[in-house]
């Protein structure tokens, strides 16, 4: 005891310059620096892979609900896609197709065509005449027999008349002119319906883009709980490995694998749901389309985009894992 | 090499575990700590082990001062102590050579030292020919021996033990203790926390005695009082 009373009696020494952190490391040559980093690296990829191979239902689990949360916004896109693709060959008709009074013949028809062209704002005009009409309709259709059973031609003749005009605009004074015209029965002008159609597309896109940024959300948080379930069951280990001096980098490092794992696992089976809706697909729609005149063929995810799925799935993960592991680390701080 | 100054640690829930405690241990030393249950052993061990800061005073280990490691300085000090727990603490779902190999594998050093040093960690504790063996597998005795093999196969300089021996029969308790006295006879700095009083005066160290958190005694037997 008197030991202790002197030392109490003493005066506070300085306390002495806190070593450096890691002395040994600094002498360490960067050769084996890189040879433990692999290594650790090493650790943390196979004792992920370790653990998600240890559990393979949970694993499958998590897979199958990551796998068809990433499948919905994609096909949704995909869809989108395909529709806007197809509204691209419209987007360039701006032609005006005017129906004429079935009274019209041929050659009053030709006679019209010929006051247009001389149009400033008229680029060309092309005639279709009833027979013409008639034989493209009796081949697309398919209601062949029942034409025949017609009988005269009940078709008008039709113009298609492609205004000058470059810009997006409607063409006002030459709208007005046909429709004033006593001699035409109808004017169809595209660029009115394609305007609602343009409408439509910018609608799906925003419910493509919502529909993607909620499931992304929901992927993260699956990895993030399913990660935190996975430290949850690892608790006691962390605890552990924390006392013995593991870095927060070397606790979190499987985890962060995982995430990583579930994410490409995740995607992998998103693209696979994809590919199989798309072959599901395919044959309807050739066969819609062989009805049609092919003018629309579907197509899939290209594949730097499947890529970037991947990818942005992995990225997702890692991310989850992060976030998970950071709130449960602080556990492992000396308590105060 | 350990030091205690005026140290005290009060847990949130109002409980003194420890009041102003001093003491000094020296390079080499094997010390152990004593006293009834919840005396403050336990706590004591996890203050120098960065488990827990003092509410006061200043704890210096292998002259750093505690108070000032923080973030990332703590894994590297924990890293310089071996702990042995009283239930071992093994991860069950690997191998005793991964065990072993843990700390290692933390600190980042090479496959092949690894492996060596591994395999003279367990040759120390009479282990080597069970290191492919299932921690479950062994016995209570022979997962303690894993145990400490696992703290001092990174050669630390200090080894704290929270009542290594608390579910061994008194034999294995004296192997036990023989291994940590012989570990201090190579330089390291042993300190155990035990409530055995029979293994104390079997051992024949120097005692610290603590009662609700005070230091009662510091008790050095004659042979080793220079």
């Amino acid at each position: 005891m008197s030991r202790q009373a002197e030392r109490t009696a003493r005066p506070p020494a300085p306390p002495p310059p806190p070593r450096p952190a890691a002395p040994r490391r600094a002498r360490t040559p960067w050769r084996a620096r890189t040879a433990a980093w692999r290594d650790q690296h090493f650790y943390g990829f196979f004792s992920s892979l370790g653990r998600l191979a240890a559990r393979p239902w949970a694993t499958a689990l998590t897979v199958f609900v990551l796998g068809f949360a990433l499948a919905l916004p994609l096909l949704f896109f995909l869809a989108f896609d395909n529709a806007r693709s197809l509204s691209a060959g419209l987007r360039e008709a701006r032609e005006v197709t005017v129906f004429l009074q079935p009274a019209q013949d041929v050659r009053a028809a030709a006679a019209l065509a010929d006051e247009l062209r001389a149009r400033a704002d008229v680029l060309a005009v092309q005639l279709r005449t009833p027979e013409q009409g008639l034989a493209e309709f009796r081949q697309l259709s398919g209601f062949g027999d029942a034409l025949d059973a017609l009988d005269g031609n009940p078709l008008p003749s039709v113009l298609v008349i492609t205004p000058r005009i470059e810009a997006d605009a409607d063409q006002p004074a030459l709208l007005a002119a046909l429709q004033a015209d006593a001699r035409i029965d109808l004017v169809q002008y595209d660029a009115a319906w394609r305007r609602k159609l343009s409408g439509i597309l910018g609608f799906g896109e925003r419910v493509v883009v919502v529909f993607a940024a909620l499931l992304a959300l929901a992927t993260l948080l699956v990895i993030g709980n399913t990660v935190r379930m996975d430290i949850q069951g690892r608790r006691e280990e962390i605890a552990v490995m924390q006392l013995i001096g593991a870095s927060n980098g070397f606790v979190r490092r499987p985890f962060l694998y995982a995430g990583i794992w579930y994410g490409l696992l995740g995607s992998t089976l998103a693209l696979l749901i994809v590919a199989l809706a798309e072959l599901a697909l395919a044959g309807p729609i050739e066969r819609l389309q062989a009805s049609y005149g092919a003018r629309f063929a579907l197509h899939g995810l290209d594949p730097w985009a499947a890529l970037a799925v991947a990818g942005g799935a992995a990225l997702l993960g890692w991310l989850g894992a992060y976030a998970v592991t950071t709130r449960h680390l602080a556990a492992g701080r000396p308590r105060a | 090499m350990l030091r205690f100054d005026n140290v005290s640690k009060r847990y949130q829930t109002g409980l003194d575990a420890l009041a102003e405690v001093s003491f000094e241990i020296e390079a080499g030393e094997m010390v152990f700590v004593t006293g009834h249950s919840g005396a403050g052993k336990s706590t004591l061990l996890k203050l120098v082990g960065l488990a827990e800061r003092p509410t006061r005073g200043v704890i210096t280990v292998n002259h750093v001062e505690l108070s000032r490691v923080r973030g990332g300085g703590i894994p590297q000090l924990r890293r310089g102590i071996g702990m042995v727990f009283q239930d071992h603490r093994l991860l069950l779902d690997r191998s005793v050579f991964d065990n072993v190999a843990l700390p290692l594998l933390i600190a980042g050093s090479p496959r092949e030292e690894t492996a060596k040093r591994v395999r003279a960690a367990l040759d120390k504790v009479g282990l080597l020919a069970r290191e492919k063996a299932a921690p479950q597998t062994l016995s209570t005795g022979e997962q303690q021996r894993v145990g400490i093999a696992r703290a001092i196969v990174a050669k630390p300089p200090l080894i704290i033990a929270d009542e290594p021996t608390g579910n061994l029969d008194p034999q294995l308790s004296i192997e036990i203790m023989n291994l940590f006295a012989e570990f201090g006879e190579h330089g390291t700095t042993v300190l155990v926390a035990s409530h055995d009083l029979f293994l104390l005066k079997r051992m024949n160290k120097r005692v610290l005695v603590l009662d609700h958190g005070r230091l009662i005694d510091d008790f050095r037997p004659q042979a080793q009082a220079s």
